[in-house]
């Protein structure tokens, strides 16, 4: 008799999913499912549009540019990843140490990623601009070798991960202090008891405790690096040559500028592939992580 | 008397009918009172004082006006994502028939203008189509359709501070070789102070329009004489050589990310010697303090060796979209403007009208004479429509891309990555390939 009740009760709210599922299929499936359409048309503005199956990606296979934007997307992916992490649990650690003006330290940190990308992409052109910044002026102050930044084939890319870091790091930061905050004491009083003091107790207790809080990060983190665009579209547009052309701005130009909207979409169909495959990943490590 | 009385009062009738109907289809600015029309813009002194000017149109028709302006990249990107849609969200548009003009029609986004431009109900009396230059209106027409109607005319011009000049003692090139022999005199002088010698568009896909009056000059061409992709023939490698060599030489720091902007706010703060800039920024150039009194402008010296002066010119259009649902209204904005009133108005903002009237008309003239160096911009716009031409990229049916090419090989060039005549090889073999 319960069990009918309750059978009844779960058939009576499954109406209530509904939304949710046609939201997913409208938002979610149809634009990717569509964008794969795409991408096996030869479709150009202007031109018919024809049917090529995968000749879309065949073609990305011999293009020079996809796999330097493949490359500047991997570099900037790898290297942005790693110095924020670092950088963010140092930073998460330190402020959780900090007991006077805890509020006002934490307000200062958020305002860079409460920015918007285009507030960011000016103050980098006017501080980092080779001849009329500040950096450069701060740098030959310093007796130090000055550098022309977002405007050099070699560093360009390199500049644009230490700008995104500049103002990712307090995100990932701020993370690890939540986390930080919802570690058991009970297992420091027992390290404590055991010894286990300072680093040791930074290597072996705080940091595998931290490890999921640290992978939700990364994965955060990693679907933005992967699809990064705004702030190399107002700074560089890709440029100077093609020395900041990630796949994000390269699929951009094809759609946008050149009108080539199949090959844009297979371009971006492959990114997104990438994006899953990454958040696949680190949510296999975290599965595997969690205490 | 009678019959006389009976037949005069029918006359009379008649008479009264026939002026009815002659009003009822007079034009009248007001027939749209209450509609609303979206203009979507590239960022140009031109759109920029049509949005000011707004309010005038909205008094006079009753239309009122919604205008988005966006930089140049940004604005094709919205209209493309707009008009692949068939969104009648957009009833004006601007662009350049030269590079897009034959691709938007394919793509059917042009609306037919000639039916209003026949029909006296849609067209003001006073409105005098033929005031446009020959070379404007065909170049307003694609594939044999009026497609849209010119509101200015521009090409790159050689602007140069006299003062540096001056206080250097180096005399203003006559000549297109000169250019690299003043900027080394320019580079060895001290009394320049911190001024930069040099300046151009270093982003690929700014660079044709300013490299492309050095590639004709030096006596080359972006065609050979069989119309296929010319970049590789020795004058245009050397015409491509001195751009980049100016640029790596005597240019600012980053220049490869350079654009119009970063080189006008050069110029106008004093801070440069000379560039190859457009002629609509003059009037940004006038608006620093002192630009009136120490910037000589002239259209870009010729050749020595060549005796060839073929500068860049072309005007933008604006055009009405076929999934407009506001044509008439649209058009009706069109008229105002381009108007002549409208153009002289804007010749006080530095936009050079595409109107002869205008060009040729005593408020224009007055502007000019009031200063040598207003004199001295409306000379250069003279000869380059009467010399100049629009084709800054290879025979290709992709022009966007050709010119995109053009850039990236020039641009190679002046960041060391190649020497000219292998990258412009290059170039010329991409252009071919391009599908």
């Amino acid at each position: 008799m319960v069990q009918a009740m309750r059978g009844q009760r779960a058939a009576s709210f499954e109406w209530m999913v509904l939304p949710a599922v046609a939201f997913v299929l409208l938002m979610v499936v149809f634009p990717f499912g569509y964008g794969i359409w795409l991408s096996l048309l030869e479709y150009k503005l202007g031109s018919p549009i024809t049917f090529v199956g995968l000749g879309n990606y065949a073609a990305l296979l011999k293009d020079e540019q996809f796999w330097n934007g493949l490359r500047l997307t991997f570099i900037l992916y790898l290297f942005a990843l790693l110095i924020q992490l670092v950088l963010g649990v140092a930073l998460g650690i330190f402020i959780h140490g900090i007991h006077v003006l805890r509020g006002l330290v934490r307000t200062v940190m958020v305002s860079p990623f409460m920015l918007p990308p285009v507030v960011i992409g000016m103050m980098s052109i006017v501080v980092l601009d080779p001849a009329m910044g500040v950096a450069n002026y701060l740098l030959k102050s310093a007796g130090l070798p000055t550098s022309h930044f977002l405007a050099s084939t070699n560093y360009v890319i390199f500049t644009v991960i230490a700008i995104d870091t500049w103002q990712w790091t307090p995100f990932v930061a701020l993370i690890v202090l939540g986390g930080l905050q919802a570690l058991p004491a009970r297992v420091y009083e027992a390290a404590a008891i055991d010894g286990a003091l300072g680093w040791r107790r930074f290597v072996y207790i705080t940091l595998p405790m931290l490890g999921p809080t640290i992978l939700t990060a990364a994965v955060l983190r990693s679907v933005d690096l992967l699809r990064f665009f705004d702030v190399i579209y107002i700074t560089t547009q890709g440029g100077p040559g093609f020395a900041s052309t990630t796949l994000n701005i390269y699929a951009y130009r094809r759609g946008f500028e050149f009108s080539d909207i199949g090959y844009a979409s297979a371009l971006m169909i492959t990114l997104s592939s990438i994006v899953l495959a990454s958040v696949l990943v680190f949510s296999q490590f975290r599965r595997r992580l969690t205490w | 008397m009678k019959r006389r009385g009976f037949a005069t009062l029918i006359t009379a009738t008649a008479l009264s009918l026939g002026s009815g109907s002659a009003l009822a289809q007079a034009f009248n600015w007001k027939k749209h009172d209450g509609q609303t029309v979206n203009l979507l813009l590239n960022n140009h002194p031109w759109s920029q004082a049509v949005r000011e000017m707004a309010p005038e149109f909205t008094a006079k028709t009753g239309i009122r006006l919604r205008v988005e302006i966006f930089n140049e990249e940004q604005f094709r990107a919205r209209l493309t994502t707009q008009l692949q849609a068939k969104s009648s969200d957009i009833d004006v548009f601007m662009s350049l028939k030269f590079r897009e003009g034959g691709v938007y029609d394919k793509a059917g986004w042009f609306a037919d203008l000639t039916p209003f431009l026949n029909s006296p109900t849609a067209t003001a009396p006073d409105f005098n189509f033929n005031d446009f230059g020959d070379a404007l209106r065909k170049g307003e027409t694609v594939n044999g359709k009026l497609v849209g109607l010119p509101i200015n005319l521009e090409g790159p011009l050689f602007y140069w501070n006299k003062d540096i000049f001056a206080k250097c003692n180096v005399a203003e090139p006559k000549f297109l070789e000169e250019i690299p022999e003043a900027a080394a005199k320019l580079k060895a002088c001290s009394a320049r102070g911190d001024a930069t010698v040099w300046a151009a568009r270093g982003i690929r896909g700014a660079i044709p329009y300013a490299v492309s009056a050095f590639i004709y000059n030096s006596g080359g061409d972006f065609a050979t004489p069989d119309r296929k992709p010319g970049l590789c023939q020795p004058n245009s490698v050397k015409g491509v050589e001195m751009y980049a060599n100016l640029l790596k030489d005597y240019g600012p720091p980053g220049a490869a990310n350079h654009t119009f902007t970063q080189v006008i706010e050069m110029l106008g703060q004093g801070r440069l010697a000379m560039t190859h800039e457009s002629s609509n920024e003059f009037s940004n150039i006038m608006k620093f303090p002192g630009r009136d009194k120490d910037i000589g402008v002239k259209v870009l010296p010729p050749g020595k060796a060549t005796g060839i002066s073929k500068p860049i010119v072309f005007g933008w259009g604006v055009s009405i979209s076929n999934f407009s649902k506001n044509k008439e209204a649209a058009w009706y904005f069109m008229q105002w403007a381009t108007s002549n009133e409208m153009q002289t108005k804007l010749v006080q903002r530095g936009v050079a009208p595409p109107r002869a009237s205008v060009f040729n008309g005593l408020a224009f003239k007055a502007w000019t004479t009031e200063l040598p160096v207003r004199q001295a911009w409306a000379n250069a716009l003279v000869e380059i429509s009467k010399t100049g031409t629009d084709v800054s990229f290879p025979p290709s049916e992709r022009i966007i891309e050709a010119r995109e090419m053009v850039g990236g090989g020039v641009q190679k060039v002046f960041l060391g990555q190649g020497a000219a005549k292998d990258v412009m090889c290059q170039v010329d073999a991409d252009v071919v390939n391009l599908k």
